[in-house]
């Protein structure tokens, strides 16, 4: 009988502790110095132009840049509130329009008008949410594919805007050496703002409850949730990064075209397969997914040519990557308690 | 408080709830039972809007609820639990709990996802069923009578006036069952009115006031328990169906 009082405890005794773990994983300090410190070793990163040519270098940062604006958008309804978009390229497209419309009529930068046309993008992402946010799951999916098809075929056939040959934008009088050094500000102060309204709506009432909405609907609205209106919001701010990310895009290159700007591929299934890589729903996820996506893509370019020999051999990393870390990189080793913890943003 | 008149709820040719009407008086525990099939769970999926009606008024406090979206009804002041527990996976219980919590407008939208002052209200709650002890635990680690307890916990949080507990002794061992009962009646002596659906005919006899009979989608007798426990149309309709099967 002893024996089993002593069993007893121990049992007590090992649940304590394991509770205790669990409290201790819940207030787990940030380390906010980190994030901090690569947003300030971003911001010198143009400094290398004083002592040769890194314009490649910058390229490469500022369209990572680019892409952790659209994935931490992306999170926010892809992520947080569980309904997967293959269409959010659309608003990248709607925002690049927007933006560079004015910049050719009236010569207003793009970089001022970012905002605007994120504004524009998130009203039509409201206006969309409440049609296609009836339905979710697999059906879901398909209305998003349908919006990029009938956006698609708006862009062609309205000659106002260029039909299917596109806009050409001015190029700016800087010099080649600093001709990309406002973009990439812009992009650096987009994809920090991403981050940063990522996290805030994380720790929100709302982030908890688009949370509760991707986990189970039918409960969030008895719990009190006014679900349609959290998902409308959320497809809104969604679409205001990526609209916000397009408008600048389009004076980079120098032209808006509908083939490039709605293309399905590298703007609506690329920022959401660098959530899924990166980790669905964390605030880390989306921006290693972005650097690991646009890292391999590259290297794969450099050494096998850019055939689709490099899209299938980024595909198969990622594959594999997702065969061992099934909740993405930050989300599978936090549910393990390995996550470093500069990599703990949440 | 609660009332419910001439619901109906078709599936196609299926009447479901056929033409049910009954009434929970402010401060009692209300028991709905009947055999299985009988309708119970899909009445409160109607008054709670889970389900939209076909016909029929539900008045509380004087409002007619059932056109409104069920998160308005939870703002009124009338929550339910469900029969099989619904709970949010890889949310802490603590953040299950306060996921229940009131918000008002916009404004509130942005505030922090737990205020201390929530976190207080919540682990209060949580001690009160005495499951604090759970509260970092993921909400999809627990055993089914933890979520039954959850489920109950987050009714609490957004302040109702009454409470809908779909079989909230269902699947449950004894012991726990006996710590169910404590709170509810607890929770009724401090004033809160119960609106209850259960299968357990004993429990229904210890703690209801007011049993509400239904069968084939309609309310076929009401009354105190004893008065119910003796009444013809429930016994038929509890062992004249068995005889004709058996039959």
């Amino acid at each position: 009988m002893a024996q089993t009082y002593e069993n007893t405890d121990e049992i007590l005794a090992a649940r304590r502790a394991y509770n205790d773990t669990l409290a201790q994983a819940h207030d787990a300090r940030r380390a906010t110095w980190f994030p901090l410190l690569i947003v300030a070793l971003l911001m010198l990163v143009p400094a290398l132009q004083f002592v040769g040519n890194y314009n490649y270098v910058i390229h490469l940062m500022l369209y990572t840049l680019m892409y952790v604006t659209m994935a931490a958008g992306w999170n926010i309804l892809g992520g947080y509130t569980g309904y997967i978009s293959l269409g959010h390229s659309v608003f990248f497209a709607v925002g690049g329009y927007f933006a560079g419309m004015i910049f050719a009529r009236l010569g207003i930068s793009t970089i001022i008008m970012a905002p605007v046309a994120g504004l524009v993008c998130a009203a039509l992402g409201y206006l969309i949410g409440l049609i296609t946010l009836r339905v979710r799951g697999p059906s879901f999916i398909i209305s998003s594919l349908a919006l990029v098809m009938i956006f698609r075929i708006l862009f062609e056939k309205w000659q106002f805007i260029g039909g299917a040959a596109g806009l050409s934008l001015p190029i700016n009088d800087l010099s080649v050496q600093w001709a990309k050094l406002p973009y990439y500000y812009a992009f650096l102060a987009m994809a920090v703002f991403g981050v940063w309204a990522s996290y805030r709506v994380r720790h929100s009432k709302f982030g908890l409850g688009l949370r509760a909405i991707s986990k189970d609907e039918v409960k969030a609205e008895s719990a009190g949730i006014d679900t349609r209106r959290y998902k409308v919001l959320a497809f809104a701010m969604s679409a205001f990064l990526f609209g916000a990310a397009g408008a600048v895009w389009g004076e980079y290159l120098t032209y808006v075209r509908p083939n490039i700007f709605i293309h399905i591929l590298y703007f609506s299934v690329w920022p959401a397969l660098m959530c899924i890589l990166g980790g669905k729903g964390t605030i880390a996820g989306p921006v290693v997914g972005a650097v690991l996506i646009v890292a391999f893509n590259e290297f794969f370019v450099a050494t096998l040519g850019s055939s689709t020999i490099h899209i299938l051999v980024t595909g198969m990393i990622m594959a594999l990557t997702l065969m061992f870390f099934p909740l993405g990189l930050v989300g599978t080793l936090a549910k393990h308690r390995r996550l470093p913890r500069i990599l703990n943003w949440d | 408080m609660l009332e419910v008149k001439n619901l109906c709820k078709y599936f196609g040719g299926i009447h479901a709830v056929e033409d049910c009407s009954f009434k929970v008086e402010k401060g009692s525990i209300t028991a709905l039972i009947g055999p299985n099939g009988a309708g119970k769970t899909t009445a409160f999926n109607c008054i709670s809007r889970t389900m939209v009606p076909t016909k029929g008024e539900v008045w509380l406090d004087g409002e007619r609820i059932d056109r409104l979206r069920p998160h308005k009804i939870t703002a009124k002041g009338l929550s339910r639990t469900f029969q099989i527990s619904r709970n949010l996976a890889d949310m802490t219980v603590l953040e299950n709990v306060i996921c229940q919590s009131r918000i008002n407008g916009w404004r509130d939208l942005f505030k922090p996802a737990m205020s201390p002052q929530e976190i207080d209200k919540a682990m209060g709650i949580l001690d009160f069923l005495n499951i604090t002890r759970i509260a970092y635990e993921d909400g999809s680690n627990l055993s089914y009578g933890q979520k039954k307890l959850m489920d109950l916990a987050a009714l609490l949080m957004s302040d109702p006036k009454i409470i809908l507990l779909d079989e909230p002794a269902g699947g449950v061992n004894p012991t726990l069952l006996e710590e169910i009962v404590g709170h509810i009646r607890k929770l009724n002596e401090q004033g809160m009115t119960v609106l209850i659906v259960e299968h357990n005919m004993e429990l229904i006899m210890r703690l209801s006031q007011r049993v509400v009979v239904m069968a084939a989608g309609t309310v076929i007798a009401e009354g105190s328990p004893e008065e119910v426990q003796k009444d013809p149309a429930v016994l038929d309709a509890y062992l004249g169906g068995a005889m004709e099967d058996a039959a």
